[in-house]
């Protein structure tokens, strides 16, 4: 029997002064999205608009990747972000990953397992999602085609197996935000 | 309309997964929009675009991507690009500075993103580089590691 996994959410600290609202420029102010009522923006966005073009792109991607309606399963493209997590060293983008697989599926199971090194005791459908995005995250990609066909023995169509790639690509890229430009933690 | 990632996959119009792609235009308009914003930006932090392409076929190498890499450099070559560029472009070890810190950051986060530190950052200020300037480059940098990933991913699904 795996044990539950305890996975308090990190605070994450960056290495580099974010920008002070109150000196941001007009460009900045608009990605943030500014208003009288939304003044208290995290150090997260704000180290990020330092450069607002790319910030305002990302963001854009990045939530129709993870949260797009219809295609695969929203658990499982958190499955995607969590193996890419793990293999790019993102503590904090794993912790975050982790409790939104346990909250969409309802059960802390799969994470648990992975935490603490169990990937065996995964169901052959997550283990196929695991394994993939573990594989497609390493510098140059060890993916196979062998791995493409555990997804399609697990049912899953080519819409949806493009949709796991896109999860697990756009943690190859908040991974090397998140990790690089700071640091995580239990501190506030 | 063929984007920068069919071409590097190899999907033509009429594939089957050219279509595929088009089911989410927005994964398909959002890194085209991405690639803008990394590459050629209207304002550039003074990470100049033909600086940003020779980093770009640099990581394209890093990982193994030859198509991205042939992509690259026909760009990079309608900016005439310096000798020291070139060389920093085709993987080889850069001396001038700052382009040998630049070459060395994209290279460790490419490559190693796990054993990222402080100092890695701490390294760019002391050559030189304004914190615009390290955002700008870092997303340049996961940019490209993201779009490796999918254009890696769309060949496996086209040959599988």
């Amino acid at each position: 029997m795996i044990p539950s996994v305890n996975l308090k959410p990190l605070h994450w600290h960056p290495w580099i002064a974010p920008v002070e609202v109150d000196d941001a420029t007009p460009a900045q102010r608009e990605a943030m999205k500014v208003t009288p009522s939304n003044k208290k923006i995290s150090e997260y966005v704000r180290t990020l608009v330092h450069d607002p073009e790319s910030y305002t792109a990302r963001t854009v991607l990045f939530n129709a990747i993870m949260y797009v309606e219809g295609g695969l399963d929203r658990a499982d493209r958190e499955l995607g972000a969590l193996g890419a997590s793990i293999v790019n060293g993102c503590r904090y983008c794993a912790v975050v990953h982790a409790r939104r697989h346990a909250q969409l599926a309802g059960s802390d199971a799969v994470v648990s397992a992975i935490y603490f090194d169990r990937a065996d005791a995964l169901s052959s459908r997550d283990a196929a999602i695991y394994r993939f995005a573990r594989r497609l995250s390493v510098t140059p990609s060890e993916a196979t085609p062998e791995d493409i066909a555990a997804l399609r023995a697990e049912g899953m169509d080519d819409a949806e197996i493009l949709d796991l790639i896109h999860a697990i690509a756009i943690f190859g890229w908040a991974n090397r935000l998140m990790h690089v430009l700071g640091h995580a933690d239990l501190n506030k | 309309m063929s984007d920068a990632i069919d071409k590097a996959a190899g999907l033509a119009p009429d594939d089957a997964l050219y279509q595929t792609r088009r089911l989410r235009p927005e994964f398909v308009e959002g890194a085209a929009q991405c690639q803008a914003s990394v590459l050629t930006p209207e304002t550039d932090q003074g990470l100049s675009t033909d600086v940003r392409l020779a980093l770009a076929q640099r990581m394209a190498l890093l990982n193994r991507d030859a198509a991205l890499v042939q992509d690259y450099q026909t760009q990079l070559a309608a900016h005439q690009p310096s000798a020291a560029l070139l060389a920093l472009a085709a993987g080889e070890p850069v001396s001038d500075e700052p382009l040998a810190t630049l070459a060395r950051h994209a290279d460790w986060v490419t490559l190693n993103p796990t054993q990222a530190t402080e100092q890695h950052i701490r390294l760019l200020e002391q050559a030189g580089f304004s914190h615009p300037q390290i955002v700008a480059l870092s997303e340049l940098v996961a940019f490209v590691n993201f779009q490796t990933r999918v254009t890696a991913g769309l060949r496996l699904l086209r040959s599988a």
